[in-house]
């Protein structure tokens, strides 16, 4: 017993002088000025989603696309530079960031207070049209109604985050891995009901015959952000400057029509 | 906004991370037999503190996720200014994950070699790197090849969580063919019959080989 | 990019992080007995060659073994409501873990069991033992004596493993861990805290099975 136990307590003690060590240098990093960086390399790193349309999905050469690839697309053009997507997944894209191994990740990113402790966020380049979706013969339609209910949601996603900000805690709320396990869950009957986005559902209703998503509420319309690192104010002035233009131009405009079928909100 | 996907497209792009899945097995079976190899001796070893740094080796690499591990060799490792190639990343992390294994199996392997061969080594005056080599080690091999074999096909599924740190391996190529077809029937059995294609031959090479160890008993 | 490390965040969810750790060791030790269980009658049924089951718990083996346990876990959860049995994402998690742990049980069992020298169960006979009697004594206890090292290494792969559990929603601590830092985008506090969890959890099983097999298994069959 007492020569199994030592190993335990110093294998512990090393892992927590590691953390310490990892914080105490870590904390010290030197300061970089991304965009000065971006201009002289003439690349943009981009964090964009490969798994969650129309955000970020893959086409038949499993090269990205979607509303955040045209939106990186667009920034780079604007920036002068070649763009270098970097796929990423809601676990990795923050880190990814942080690190530096990532310059913007434009990745349908919700803002909350928590995540503005770490990284800043743009003005809104994209609105979120998400709502309830559920089977055509059930009457619901309004949050309060689902109580008592469970809703299937894909994890850290927009919707995630405003679902729970609205729902009263006698709603049970699934939270799956990515939007392919949450339309699953609700196709095989393993949730009444879910919450994604609205071009979601309706692209989910023309290829599968299933079960159908009948729309029962929509969830305000919570816009996305550019997530860039903190204290780079020179790179967000230049961004919310080309989200402004192309607000303005249309171009933004252009992106909403062919991913979301849908014009961009005049308030956004 | 949509694309359609044919079968031929999802099956094209899942041999596409089939490759990576192979790659990054090879590698992770390459340097983790060899680290493994070096974590052994020192599991083995006389010396005492030899033995307590094998023996944490092994008990941290094999008590914690292999995703953690990656997450932290890319990503953490950064933070503190150096900056890791995914590929490196991920030879790293394999290679811890694969030599713990490794090396307590083997080391397995070494005890089942009876007591007998070692007290009458010694009594042939043999040293202890030559008792090792001549006597043990040859002893030792012809039980440790069958379940080497036998974790090489946890190895290969393990090279899955790679994709934290960017890799569109077999199973992370899977995810993003489902999420974009919202076909995860077909893209996920798909996905086990490359992974069966990829394991079974090694679970038979195990078997055979565990079957030649028994008649050569 | 100065990152300053903050783990109050994480700390906020301290119970939810509890929890999912008390989950993942609850599913792990259901799924390790009956796991464990099934892998004993699997390794018989290979082991004496009883026919039918001898070859059904082969290609069972076979199947688990070479692919992975997402896809097991996949058709488990999503695959079986169409032939019209549907189960929680706990049952489902469940079901994986014993299905999983059952075939690598099965093949680790058996063996242990075809170690056990022959002679000892001609003798066995001659004591005028009951059938039952020898099975436990002298075939079970000496071949899971032999493997419980193999076995215990097993458990810890599976509760580490479970982790794949948190993508159909079971709240397991993989989960919590991708909740927390899904909210507060803290991943990297998040991910040192949960690996320091889950190595601490791997501590304590191997160390409670080492003392179960002294007890029950190694003590006894001497």
């Amino acid at each position: 017993m007492t020569m199994t136990r030592r190993p335990f307590l110093r294998s512990l003690c090393g892992l927590v002088a590691g953390v310490a060590v990892a914080g105490v240098i870590g904390s010290t990093d030197a300061h970089a000025d991304v965009l000065a960086n971006v201009q002289k390399t003439g690349t943009l790193r981009v964090a964009v989603p490969q798994d969650f349309p129309p955000f970020g999905s893959v086409g038949t050469d499993l090269k990205p696309r979607g509303y955040d690839i045209d939106m990186a697309n667009l920034i780079g053009k604007e920036l002068g530079v070649k763009v270098e997507l970097i796929p990423v997944t809601s676990t990795n894209r923050i880190p990814y960031l942080t690190t530096g191994k990532a310059d913007l990740v434009i990745s349908s990113l919700g803002k909350n207070p928590d995540r503005e402790k770490v990284i800043d966020f743009s003005d809104a380049y994209a609105p979120f049209f998400n709502g309830v979706f559920g089977p055509e013969d059930v009457a619901l339609s309004k949050v309060e109604e689902l109580d008592g209910k469970t809703v299937g949601v894909t994890r850290g996603s927009v919707e995630d985050l405003e679902l729970t900000k609205i729902a009263s805690p006698k709603v049970t709320i699934k939270r799956f891995e990515d939007n392919n396990a949450t339309i699953s869950a609700y196709l095989t009957g393993q949730v009444q009901f879910v919450a994604t986005g609205n071009v979601v559902a309706a692209a989910v209703n023309d290829m599968t015959k299933l079960r159908r998503l009948g729309a029962k509420f929509l969830i305000k319309n919570s816009p996305c952000y550019v997530g860039y690192a903190k204290g780079e104010a020179a790179l967000g002035a230049k961004l919310n400057a080309i989200i402004a233009k192309a607000k303005q131009d249309g171009s933004l405009d252009a992106i909403a029509q062919r991913w979301l079928n849908a014009p961009l909100p005049k308030d956004l | 906004m949509f694309v359609q996907f044919s079968t031929w497209d999802i099956v094209r792009n899942l041999l596409e991370g089939g490759k990576w899945t192979l790659a990054l097995s090879l590698i992770a079976f390459i340097l983790g037999g060899g680290v493994g190899l070096a974590i052994l001796f020192a599991r083995i070893a006389r010396n005492r503190l030899l033995q307590a740094f094998a023996k944490t080796y092994i008990e941290v690499f094999q008590g914690t996720p292999l995703l953690m591990q990656l997450f932290i060799v890319f990503f953490g490792l950064s933070l503190v200014g150096v900056d890791v190639s995914p590929w490196l990343a991920a030879a790293l992390g394999l290679t811890l994950f694969t030599s713990a294994y490794l090396a307590e199996i083997w080391r397995g392997c070494v005890e089942a070699v009876p007591k007998g061969q070692w007290e009458a080594s010694s009594s042939l005056a043999l040293s202890y790197a030559q008792q090792m080599r001549h006597v043990i080690l040859p002893q030792a091999l012809r039980i440790a090849v069958a379940p080497t074999v036998g974790f090489s096909v946890q190895v290969v599924k393990g090279t899955a969580v790679t994709s934290i740190i960017g890799f569109a391996e077999l199973t992370k190529t899977g995810s993003m063919l489902a999420n974009a077809t919202f076909q995860p029937f077909l893209v996920f059995g798909l996905v086990a019959a490359g992974y069966f294609a990829l394991c079974y031959p090694l679970s038979l090479y195990a078997k055979s080989l565990e079957r030649k160890f028994h008649v050569a008993r | 990019m100065a990152y300053q490390f903050d783990f109050a965040p994480v700390f906020e969810h301290t119970n939810l992080l509890l929890s999912g750790a008390g989950f993942t060791l609850a599913l792990t030790a259901v799924g390790a007995v009956l796991g464990i269980g099934l892998g004993i009658v699997g390794a018989i049924c290979r082991a004496w060659r009883i026919r039918p089951f001898d070859s059904v718990f082969g290609v069972y083996v076979e199947i688990i073994r070479n692919t992975p346990f997402l896809v097991q876990l996949f058709f488990i959860f999503f695959g079986l409501p169409a032939l019209g049995i549907k189960m929680t994402e706990w049952q489902a998690a469940v079901l994986a873990m014993v299905i999983n742990l059952g075939a690598y049980s099965t093949e680790i069992i058996r063996a242990g069991i075809q170690a056990t020298p022959r002679g000892q169960l001609e003798a066995a006979a001659s004591l005028a033992l009951s059938r039952f009697q020898i099975f436990r004594h002298v075939v079970l206890r000496p071949a899971l004596a032999k493997v419980w090292p193999a076995l215990t290494s097993q458990v810890i792969i599976v509760m580490l493993g479970s982790a794949v559990c948190s993508q159909i929603a079971t709240e397991e601590l993989t989960f919590a861990a991708n909740f927390i830092q899904s909210r507060n985008f803290r991943a990297f506090e998040t991910y040192f805290v949960t690996t320091a969890l889950y190595f601490v959890m791997a501590l304590l099983i191997r160390q409670l099975l080492m003392q179960i097999g002294q007890r029950y298994v190694v003590g006894r069959a001497g």
